[in-house]
């Protein structure tokens, strides 16, 4: 029987940063004291002409050009996020037409906080593995939103990461997802407000460690798996702080999450968080690595996954745009510049 | 943008395509309907090369209402690999950091916004390599 997995992967991450000294002079906070609490030093920050869409499509590209296959044998495109620039006219039929996947497809926009992108990774390996579709692609993109001196300020980042899941060459394999769904009322945005609202210290323990934890020790006792037997593992990072305290709480060691820990520099890319982290993980795995993701969704919920690494990862490794490149690629901006360009001055 | 427009302009400025004649197998950009060298309607559709250099380059200040949440920009004109010239806007970075000649590639970003609640028109720009 063919594997079920990953087949290609690729991230994007917007060039401009703003640091936690920058935000922290504005509201005269200490931010000695905030970088201590998150573990943050910096976030990514959109240019004026970025928005998901593009992000989506530059992840979308990078991971099209690495897998070096045909974009028309893409049979779905989902695109998952909380800051989609239309509330009325899909994301992913943008991102159809820019890979030139157009138009033998099917497409749609997901939300469900910051893990709108897994589930549509899940969508795509159920599509695959019943044969409706040979190639899925699943994104999770966000320009992350949040009001000006709101705690979330400090972090709410921007990036994207896209999965190609299919059954040819794959260089994950999926061995198994499960998920956890409530309804948690932790973090909102009503239709028509510019910004989300959340339930400050309400954010973490019934939300994002229950489900985390709930998602990744059922998947675990699913597959009779436990926390040494994986290589690399990555959460969601709505600041470094929560991701370490979980995979403490689970029994991870910081050996094992290290590698998917980019929020400190680029903050908490939403959608596109856990996602990130596991494309960072893949450029950095060998042959017979397993690796675990579990992500988060405000709202609330949460997607794991446990996949092991083949042969092929190999041939993938050597494409230039990677999450390190991206990560290398910054230009420090100051908060009045910042405010332009997340349109908080017009 | 009308929404006719950008439906019937997407290709061409989302992919970056132009044109390969079939008789004199000249390329050009941007798609034309006849190849804009011998006039022969035999052509078909070409990728352009996604990365080039430089030749030109200059920063503007004042441009069209929907355009001016961006200015002031870099626009040049870049030889792509493939030898086509095109036009386009250079982002993500600043005139002082540019000379001619320098490597750069494309990428896929916002070109105009029409208002607020209007469609946004998508395209390709070039960054530094």
């Amino acid at each position: 029987m063919s594997k079920l997995g990953i087949v290609s992967y690729g991230s994007y991450i917007p060039k401009y940063r703003i640091s936690i000294e920058e935000i922290a002079k504005v509201w005269d906070d200490d931010p000695n004291e905030i970088i201590s609490q998150l573990q943050v030093f910096s976030k990514s920050v959109p240019g004026p002409d970025e928005d998901v869409a593009t992000m989506s499509v530059e992840a979308a590209r990078n991971t099209i050009s690495r897998w070096k296959g045909n974009p028309q044998d893409v049979g779905a495109i989902y695109v998952g996020s909380e800051s989609h620039p239309y509330a009325v006219k899909p994301t992913a039929t943008i991102v159809a037409a820019a890979i030139d996947a157009e138009k033998e497809l099917t497409a749609a926009d997901l939300e469900f906080a910051c893990k709108a992108g897994t589930a549509g990774m899940q969508m795509c390996f159920g599509l695959v593995k019943s044969e409706m579709i040979k190639f899925g692609l699943a994104i999770g993109s966000d320009d992350s939103q949040a009001k000006p001196r709101d705690p979330l300020e400090y972090t709410a980042g921007a990036g994207s990461a896209a999965f190609l899941i299919g059954k040819e060459r794959v260089v994950a394999e999926l061995e198994g997802t499960y998920s956890i769904t409530t309804d948690t009322p932790d973090f909102w945005r009503r239709e028509g407000a510019v910004f989300p609202s959340h339930g400050n210290r309400f954010t973490g323990q019934p939300a994002y460690f229950q489900h985390t934890v709930d998602a990744s020790k059922g998947l675990m006792e699913k597959l009779g798996t436990k926390p040494s037997d994986y290589n690399h593992v990555t959460f969601h990072q709505p600041n470094t702080k929560f991701p370490l305290t979980v995979a403490k709480m689970l029994g991870f060691t910081t050996d094992q999450i290290d590698i998917s820990l980019i929020c400190k520099n680029i903050g908490n890319a939403y959608s596109a968080s856990s996602m990130l982290g596991l494309a960072h993980i893949l450029n950095n795995s060998n042959p017979g690595d397993r690796i675990f993701m579990t992500s988060y969704g405000s709202g609330a919920g949460s997607d794991a996954f446990s996949f092991s690494i083949t042969d092929e990862i190999e041939e993938l490794k050597s494409y230039p745009l990677t999450v390190e490149h991206y990560l290398n690629n910054k230009e420090q901006i100051n908060y009045g510049k910042y405010s332009r360009y997340k349109g908080i001055l017009r | 943008m009308e929404p006719p427009k950008i439906w019937r302009e997407r290709r061409e400025k989302y992919l970056a395509l132009g044109i390969l004649c079939q008789e004199c197998k000249r390329k050009s950009f941007p798609i034309t309907l006849y190849c804009p060298h011998c006039s022969s309607e035999n052509i078909s559709e070409l990728k352009l090369a996604q990365t080039g250099k430089i030749l030109h380059f200059t920063r503007v200040t004042q441009t069209a209402e929907e355009l001016m949440l961006y200015a002031p920009y870099i626009i040049g004109l870049v030889e792509l690999d493939d030898g086509i010239k095109v036009t386009g806007q250079i982002t993500d970075t600043k005139l002082e950091d540019l000379t001619e000649g320098m490597k750069v590639r494309m990428v896929f970003r916002i070109l105009s916004k029409n208002g607020e609640e209007g469609l946004i028109g998508y395209g390709f720009k070039f960054v530094l390599i």
